[in-house]
């Protein structure tokens, strides 16, 4: 690895690398240029195809094949670059807008050529102030000088982004509820099929990529499929921003080839665990993916490879890293906290799931838990989601990832932890005890039990 | 030939129609439990409760492949080939994870809330929840609310499925709902200042599964499994709009609508809805009234037909003439036998078509399959909803068989300036309107110019006053008949309540002055019998009519097609109604 020439964060520690002059002294636009005049729209198409550069944003769907389902005998296509952010411990489209606006531009421009979309929608997180100030101005350059706008560099393709800030919730990172959102309504996801690629923003076909997806066309246009592909694991090709945070020495975002191991990650990039002390839980990718245990430090973090000790998937490989003093139910506290405040109430099992997870959670943590809460706890969160299929969106997903994870790998803590931490205010009271067990609070006053219906 | 396989039976799908799981499994006598889904919002698919195993059968090999995740019924459509599976455990399961869920917040005060016994979460926890309950924690309790003067929201009681949000989106297209916040703290709401008060606010009570939005008129004043439902059409516009009249203990209670895809589809206004009322008046009249040496005085009703038919007949002895002024508040049958009467007594008489009341001008609504909505619509078939100004509901019914006996169609202004020129010896007034059309000059004028004023009505009106013999009539819930609404749609109404104390309905009224024996006569024999004379009824001509009604001669031929619907848990639970 030690050849490995980093391209999507080259230019970050250039000075002035947000502006256009910068950029275009160290080969920007160039990848535009070749393929706007040198190239027709599917093969550009063909050529991401080729590369199999996978989605950045979580889900890691195929990019290319993703342009690919637009319908033929479309009109009007749109361009929706999803920069909403919101992953805890995930920065690293933040930084790509920031120090590199002009690549993300060129990364819209190439791919809305190669999906002839001449709109492009660019929803940033609405914390992101100085990221949307900073795009602002670069569109504004890039328009200037002729790269946005009508007839682009001469080949007749014309091509407008709009920066529209989103109004701070989480859910609004899931690409339907991006377009509800993006079209002035409540971000809920819609209900799949249609998929937006058929029927999306305003009803017409529509893309929705990740910022560092894009970021990623220019160079693939620039170097050739092969290039992109020598790099990284099978099936996980290409480079990858990788952020590091929690309890490391040195919390970093760096740029590396896919399926480095969380390992190498911590030890090498981010300088070891704070304090001399040992890792006890590293989240791979956003709290929804689940987490490693310090056993399972040598995953490779790619597409693949991460699923086999029980986590979603690669998310944002934001690397979240916890040292052996956290507390698994503090980080269970958390994260089933997060997601009953972010779960944006449309689906039954994840509106009602989601809080009825972190009231109980609460209530362990406090003091009051008993061992057949975990029991239901994760009854509950393997029953919601859209593995399942019980939910439109993979945000129950991710909210039942860590409390499965957490099951299945320290379930031995969270026991002792209710074993030893009992408090008498917190604990459930005798009659919420009966009806749970479905029977009356003081059963010598009637000598019956009350009536079953159908038990479970 | 298209077909469909449930739970391993195969069945035919009919033909020209885009249904979904949940109605083709319907119209096969499997229920698939939902809430959000209704037929005429977008398909949102957001309470999860009609997930069901969904798989395709190949039709060259015949191989049945299974979606491997549950699917919403919602969103399914039923294509040929489709493999519905909706008894497995799996689905079971589910269904009873998802009723844990809705009823982890729910207060269950169903002892004090309206909705107990049309309530979609005490049906379906009962057929598919638990009877034990495993959450412990506090509940989340969102605040009761008023949305409008005459619609209270139960938050606590919400389920979150946003049919109320969508039907002001996208069927009135006024969007005075909205949600807020999110997760579990998400709720229903106005926006500020704006309060739910469009002409058909009041339906988003109706599409509420469960208590959340109670209609404050109804409040707490009856268990709705005291009411028994009659299948009726609202008379407060000439629209015609299918209701069902909840009655208890001798009083309307309430009007819920009923679907007719011609008519009014799932809907009916406030001013129709609150209508019920008037049939509750207290006012209403209740005797029959002779005039004695000048002086108007209760009397027995047999006494009082004797004594009008007497007096008619008398008229027409005389070589005089009669003039009939039929209400378009009658139904086709009253009118067809009142007119049989004064035209038996003589040829000459002359018939009428009583005041068309018109109040501002017709207001419309049309949904379209676009405007305001959010998710899937290829389900919907958008219509639109009419209240019209004319506040009647049978002008062409009643005109129909005037025209029938007369040639021309006399209007109430034409009749009244005859009347009042003394062209007539007799008046014969039958009114049966819901607000009296005469005030006292005109009533005046129309008793100056006749001998003899019979007036048959329900109220106390200033013509009544003056009238030589009073008859009171049937309200439009204590009679059964047909009237033909503003599209020429002939509808059957059924009578909701019993004749009030001293009153004789109108249809009997005539018949014993017609001398028909025996009386009670029924509405279905009298529409049988005037079909096979008047050809414009000649639809009707076994006195019955289809679910949806039918439309009479010369009126555009809407098709007759359509399926009765009704929310699973706002029917009988065992006896489904059968509709007409």
């Amino acid at each position: 690895m030690a050849d490995f020439e980093p391209v999507l964060s080259r230019n970050w520690n250039v000075p002035d690398s947000h502006t256009l002059p910068v950029y275009e002294s160290r080969g920007g636009y160039q990848s535009a240029r070749k393929a706007l005049t040198t190239m027709d729209p599917d093969k550009v198409v063909a050529l991401v195809k080729e590369s199999e550069l996978r989605g950045r944003g979580g889900a890691g769907f195929p990019c290319g094949l993703k342009w690919s389902f637009l319908p033929k005998d479309r009109k009007e296509t749109f361009m929706c670059i999803n920069a909403d952010e919101s992953e805890p411990a995930t920065f690293n489209n933040r930084l790509l807008m920031e120090r590199d606006p002009h690549q993300l531009i060129e990364g819209i421009i190439l791919g809305c050529f190669a999906t002839k979309a001449s709109t492009a929608y660019l929803y940033i997180r609405y914390e992101y102030i100085n990221a949307y100030r900073i795009l602002e101005k670069a569109v504004a350059e890039a328009r200037a000088a002729g790269f946005l706008g009508k007839d682009i560099l001469g080949s007749g393709f014309n091509l407008e982004i709009y920066v529209h800030r989103g109004a701070g919730a989480y859910i609004c990172g899931e690409e339907t509820g991006l377009i509800e959102s993006l079209e002035g309504k409540r971000g809920w996801p819609r209900i799949k099929p249609p998929f937006p690629a058929i029927e999306g923003a305003f009803r017409k076909p529509t893309v929705v990529n990740n910022v560092e997806t894009l970021c990623c066309v220019p160079h693939i246009v620039e170097r050739g499929a092969d290039w992109f592909k020598s790099i990284g694991t099978p099936k996980s090709y290409g480079p990858k921003l990788y952020c590091i945070s929690g309890h490391v020495n040195k919390q970093v975002c760096v740029e590396l080839p896919l399926g480095v191991t969380a390992r190498e990650l911590i030890e090498v990039h981010g300088g070891g665990v704070w304090k001399g002390r040992k890792a006890k839980l590293v989240v791979p990718g956003g709290i929804s993916m689940g987490f490693l245990t310090a056993d399972e430090l040598d995953t490779k973090l790619d597409f693949e490879d991460i699923r086999k000790p029980g986590c979603l998937g690669l998310g944002t490989a934001a690397v979240t890293v916890m040292d052996d003093h956290t507390s698994i139910v503090d980080y269970l506290y958390n994260t089933t906290r997060f997601f009953a405040h972010e779960s944006c109430g449309q689906c039954t099992p994840c509106r009602e799931g989601c809080a009825w997870i972190y009231k109980t959670m609460k209530r362990i943590k406090g003091g009051g838990g008993r061992l057949v809460d975990l029991d239901i706890m994760l009854q509950l969160a393997s029953n919601m989601g859209m593995m399942p299929g019980t939910t439109i969106c993979g945000l129950a997903d991710g909210a039942s990832w860590p409390i499965r994870n957490a099951m299945a790998k320290l379930r031995p803590e969270l026991e002792d932890y209710i074993n030893t931490h009992q408090e008498g205010v917190r604990q459930i009271t005798p009659l919420q005890e009966a009806i749970f067990a479905g029977q009356l609070a003081e059963p010598n006053l009637i000598s019956i039990s009350l009536p079953i219906l159908n038990k479970v | 030939m298209a077909s469909i396989i449930i739970n391993g039976q195969e069945h035919t799908l009919p033909e020209g129609e885009k249904l979904n799981a949940i109605q083709a499994a319907t119209r096969y006598g499997v229920d698939i439990p939902y809430y959000c889904w209704h037929p005429s919002l977008s398909v949102v698919a957001n309470c999860r409760m009609c997930e069901i195993e969904v798989g395709s059968k190949d039709p060259k090999t015949g191989e049945i492949k299974m979606v491997p995740k549950l699917v919403p019924g919602c969103q399914t459509p039923a294509k040929d080939g489709t493999v519905l599976v909706t008894d497995s455990p799996k689905v079971h399961e589910h269904q009873r994870m998802v009723m844990e869920y809705l009823l982890a917040n729910h207060p269950l005060d169903c002892p004090v809330c309206d909705q107990a016994g049309e309530c979609g979460l005490q049906d379906y926890s009962f057929e598919h929840g638990q009877a034990n309950h495993r959450y412990v924690e506090e509940r989340t309790v969102n605040p009761r609310k008023d949305v409008s003067d005459l619609i209270q929201l139960n938050q606590d009681r919400c389920i979150m499925c946003t049919r109320c949000v969508r039907f002001t989106r996208e069927i009135t297209q006024t969007g005075e709902l909205q949600v807020r916040n999110r997760g579990h703290h998400a709720e229903i709401d106005i926006f500020r200042d704006h309060p739910l008060d469009n002409p058909l606010a009041g339906n988003v009570v109706d599409l509420c599964p469960v208590g959340a939005l109670l209609d404050k008129d109804f409040l707490h004043s009856q268990r709705v499994w005291f009411l028994s439902k009659h299948d009726s059409v609202c008379t407060r516009c000439s629209t015609g709009c299918n209701i069902s009249a909840e009655e208890n203990r001798g009083a309307l209670w309430r009007f819920k609508p009923r679907f007719n895809p011609h008519v009014n589809d799932y809907w009916i206004c406030d001013v129709g809805r609150y209508s019920y009322k008037a049939a509750n008046d207290a006012a209403l009249l209740s005797a029959c009234y002779l005039r004695t040496a000048g002086d108007l005085g209760p009397a027995a009703i047999d006494k009082v037909l004797i004594e009008v038919g007497r007096s008619l007949a008398s008229i027409a002895g005389a070589g005089g003439k009669t003039i009939g002024i039929l209400s378009p508040f009658l139904t086709v049958e009253e009118a067809y036998l009142a007119a049989s009467y004064l035209k038996g007594l003589n040829p000459a008489n002359v018939l009428a078509l009583g005041q068309v009341p018109v109040e501002g001008e017709d207001w419309s609504v049309k949904p379209d399959s676009t405007t305001g909505r959010t998710g899937d619509t290829s389900f919907i078939i958008p219509r639109p909803f009419t209240i019209h100004a004319e506040r009647c509901p049978n002008r062409l019914g009643v005109s129909a068989v005037l025209e029938h006996f007369e040639d021309g169609l006399i209007d109430f202004a034409s009749a009244s300036a005859r009347v009042a020129a003394g062209e007539f010896d007799g008046l014969y007034f039958a009114s049966d309107a819901i607000d009296p059309w005469t005030d006292e000059a005109a009533a005046k004028a129309l008793r100056a110019g006749v001998k003899y004023l019979v007036v048959q009505d329900t109220n106390v009106t200033p013509l009544a006053q003056l009238a030589d013999a009073v008859i009171a009539g049937a309200t439009f819930a204590e009679k059964a008949g047909c009237y033909v609404n503003a599209d020429g749609r002939l509808q059957y109404s059924e009578a909701a309540l019993a004749p009030r104390d001293g009153s004789l309905p109108d249809l009997d009224v005539f018949a014993i002055l017609l001398g028909r024996d025996p009386a009670p006569i029924r509405s279905r024999d009298v529409l049988a019998e005037l079909a096979g004379v008047i050809p414009v009824f000649a639809v009707a001509k076994d006195g019955r009519l289809p679910v949806f009604g039918a439309p009479i001669e010369g009126a555009e031929g809407v098709g007759m097609g359509g399926v009765p619907f009704q929310d699973a848990w706002a029917q009988h639970r065992g006896a489904k109604s059968s509709g007409n």
